[in-house]
């Protein structure tokens, strides 16, 4: 595990999740060993790395579904964490409306015998609201197409009256572009309007490019931490990968493009 | 027809057994592992002939068996080589053929022995009906009091987690409920009518509605309704009532299939 230096303002604040001298992996087999970090409020952190490279093994441990086999993870008490899971690890087989997927998102911070109340159903539609998605939610969740689908978990997780950090696997998996670009300027506008601390699982790079301000990078039992622009650099990349990486600005963002560089006659 | 105590007896059981084993089986089809009903109801069947072999109580003996079942497979972590359909299949193919060994090793089996191992819903007595009747009771209330924390669990046991909810914990308290509803009905019904009503008004209930609410009630009152109808064309046909409910059953499957694909291609 190797950190690289932190934004300056976040390096001085005090973390809200810590991780110390983890190792991590399943049935006694360790996928990384000796990872620390520090998640801090208001951070949207990038998790990436090539398929198979333990990011949902990372995950997992961080959200307290896996024990890590060495080591502790921290959260700060009463820290409201929201799970925004793969819209595919979803099984459509209850028929349940788009609205009733995003009332479990209250019903799972309510007491065992609390009833669905008028505010619950108005947090409810004001979530799908904020998403665009207040129409979808008399409609069986089952026929939502996968974009759709993947809003409304979102506004599952922001149904709930406090989320301090929100945990994103994969947030934009079969989106179209303008769909994608729609749900990236939204997770930026929640984290600057309400502070919530994002964590944006993908192997889709250029997702988190112009949105994380921290990048953990999950190599072949490595695990690199820092700001965009120190953990992501062209030859890191290009060697993780297998294949030549190339980053630049276009429109004052920032690009990835994968592959020989050639001309385009036109 | 109902002029005799026992079909009095037999249809007030088959109402209470059709409407717990009804619901229950709804939240086995949710879960996908509607083998666990079979699994359970064979579970119980081995209890009994352990019960006949000791001279213990069989209703008791029978449900702890069950019980335990259901535990063990909600808390044993299944090895991640073989699927949870493999390892259903292995408890079914032991619970299977344990009793046939038991009973081998003692005398041959009288006829209340055979009862309470194969059950037989026409020469079920007062007390067990009453048994069965407070069986649905719980398994009615548990419903209403906690489906909103089963139905969470059951969609997304991971996020719920995340949130606070003992996902583990209330998955086990459904396995619970489902031992105790096999294990009970099977002493009376028999496994092959406990499985089927576990299973198929679940399943025609999903084939003909689209909402957890109507879902429910429709497995409800097909599980009351077609036993009943079934103890009505034995006593007119002179036909077994257990396979008579087994194949009402399965044709109000195929009679909710055809009816989707008339409305779907109408």
């Amino acid at each position: 595990m190797m950190s690289l230096h932190l934004d300056e303002s976040m390096a001085h604040s005090r973390p809200i999740v810590t991780g110390r001298e983890l190792s991590l992996g399943y049935n006694h087999h360790a996928v990384f060993e000796g990872v620390s970090f520090d998640i801090h409020r208001g951070e949207i952190l990038g998790i990436v790395g090539p398929n198979g490279s333990g990011k949902t093994t990372l995950l997992r441990t961080i959200l307290g579904l896996l024990k890590p086999l060495r080591g502790q993870v921290e959260r700060d008490a009463g820290l409201a964490i929201s799970y925004v899971p793969q819209r595919d690890r979803i099984d459509t087989i209850l028929p349940v409306t788009a609205l009733e997927v995003v009332l479990m998102g209250r019903a799972a911070r309510a007491g065992a015998l609390q009833r669905v109340h008028d505010a619950d159903r108005d947090a409810g539609l004001r979530a799908l609201a904020l998403l665009g998605a207040e129409p979808l939610g008399p409609q069986p969740f089952r026929n939502l197409s996968g974009g759709q689908q993947q809003r409304v978990l979102l506004a599952r997780a922001l149904a709930a009256d406090h989320t301090d950090v929100l945990v994103l696997d994969e947030p934009t998996a079969g989106m179209d572009a303008a769909s994608e670009a729609g749900m990236l300027e939204f997770l930026r506008d929640l984290n600057r309007t309400r502070g919530v601390t994002m964590l944006i699982v993908t192997h889709m790079l250029p997702i988190v490019l112009n949105l994380a301000t921290s990048i953990m990078l999950l190599g072949a039992r490595t695990v690199l931490h820092g700001t965009v622009d120190d953990v992501l650099r062209e030859e890191r990349l290009s060697e993780l990968y297998g294949v030549p990486v190339h980053l630049g600005i276009v429109a004052g963002q920032r690009t990835l493009v994968v592959g020989r560089r050639h001309a385009i006659d036109v | 027809m109902f002029e005799p105590v026992f079909m009095r007896l037999a249809l007030i059981a088959s109402v209470a057994t059709g409407a717990s084993l009804g619901i229950i089986g709804v939240y086995l089809a949710f879960r996908r592992v509607v083998f666990l009903g079979l699994v359970l109801a064979n579970a119980a069947t081995v209890g009994a002939a352990v019960a006949a072999v000791f001279d213990w109580s069989p209703e008791i003996t029978s449900i702890g068996a069950a019980v335990a079942v259901a535990l063990g497979l909600g808390l044993v972590q299944r090895p991640r080589r073989v699927s949870s359909e493999s390892v259903m299949g292995w408890a079914y193919a032991a619970a299977s053929s344990a009793p046939v060994l038991i009973l081998a090793a003692v005398a041959a089996p009288d006829a209340d022995t055979l009862h309470m191992l194969f059950g037989n819903l026409l020469a079920v007595s007062t007390s067990h009906t009453v048994g069965l009747v407070i069986v649905a009771v719980v398994i009615g209330l548990a419903h209403v009091l906690f489906s909103r924390r089963f139905l969470l669990v059951t969609f997304d046991a991971e996020a719920a987690q995340v949130a606070g909810v003992n996902a583990r914990l209330w998955s086990l308290g459904l396995n619970l409920l489902v031992g105790v509803a096999a294990a009970a009905a099977v002493h009376e019904i028999g496994a092959l009518l406990t499985f089927a009503l576990l299973t198929l008004p679940a399943m025609t209930a999903l084939l003909l509605t689209a909402s957890i609410r109507a879902t429910f009630g429709v497995a409800v009152v097909l599980g009351s309704v077609l036993p009943c109808l079934g103890l009505a064309t034995s006593f007119y046909l002179d036909l077994p009532a257990g396979p008579a409910s087994v194949a009402l059953l399965s044709i109000s499957v195929l009679a909710a299939a055809a009816l989707g694909s008339f409305s779907s291609s109408a």
